[in-house]
């Protein structure tokens, strides 16, 4: 690309004390060249058990555009609203094909040993995902603003009490609830599923133990 | 039919008791579909294009 009169060329601004251009340089480092969208893969991909993981992602997608609609109508749109109903029946039901999808990739990826091959912090941000996905159901359930909120709060409380969590953490607080679930967590489940695809792309797929036993 | 769905809904749901587990049958049933699920996706054939692939190398950096 040749710059226009009065324009500084890419390769003019390559100051290493420019933190734009050290920022960029990070970025454009994250993943190898052209493995941020292979259109390839190795042979050893094709197989039904390596799409869990894009299911997962793909799931979540749905469960974040659902959550972002009934943001719009408000906590208590759903009980009086038919397309309310709806849009809340396809959040509900998009977390659960994300966590039955998330389960199956778990189990393919520990019998598979998928920590090898300096792969460990991607397992590690893959078992935190799992964890803080399960924090953000959890609040979910107690923003459904009904008994069954009521009655799942009530029981929460003694566990997390009894542990300290209460101070800060107050099931009974429906806004706080409503809170972690549409702000703080999901900003966490957000972060956490960027880094761990970078960090697939990064380090490529796992192999099948077979395959790295005969290479 | 909404309200047929809504009696199904509102009506108590059966459990698996043994020792000291407990179970709904409706969550027993979504465990045995996600071991089915696991089980086929391990022994069901992917379709390739195995003359458009040609074979890579894993990366591990």
């Amino acid at each position: 690309m040749t710059a226009r009169a009065g324009e500084i060329s890419p390769d003019q601004t390559s100051d290493p004390k420019n933190w734009t251009n050290r920022l960029r340089g990070r970025i454009e480092g994250l993943v190898p060249p052209g493995q941020a969208l292979p259109d390839k893969q190795p042979v050893y991909v094709a197989s039904w058990i390596y799409v869990f993981g894009v299911l997962t992602l793909t799931s979540l997608v749905v469960v974040i555009a659902s959550g972002c609609v009934l943001a719009m109508g408000g906590s208590a749109w759903w009980h009086v609203s038919s397309l309310g109903h709806y849009v809340n029946s396809v959040h509900l039901w998009s977390v659960e094909m994300t966590f039955g999808f998330m389960v199956v990739h778990l189990w393919g990826k520990f019998w598979m040993a998928a920590w090898r091959g300096k792969r460990a912090l991607t397992w590690i941000t893959g078992v935190l995902l799992f964890g803080i996905s399960i924090g953000t159901s959890f609040t979910g359930f107690l923003s459904q603003s009904n008994f069954d909120s009521q009655w799942i709060g009530g029981q929460a409380k003694d566990g997390l009490n009894s542990i300290g969590a209460g101070a800060f953490f107050n099931v009974l607080n429906p806004g706080q609830m409503l809170m972690w679930h549409i702000v703080l967590l999901p900003l966490a489940v957000g972060a956490l599923t960027l880094i761990h695809i970078i960090l697939v792309r990064r380090h490529g797929v796992v192999p099948p133990l077979d395959a790295e036993l005969e290479g | 039919m909404i309200n047929g769905l809504s009696s199904v809904a509102g009506a108590p749901g059966k459990y698996i008791a043994w020792g000291v587990i407990q179970i709904s049958v409706t969550n027993l049933t979504i465990i045995c579909v996600m071991i089915v699920l696991f089980i086929l996706a391990l022994v069901v054939p992917f379709p390739t294009h195995d003359d458009q692939q040609p074979k890579q190398e894993g990366r591990s950096q």
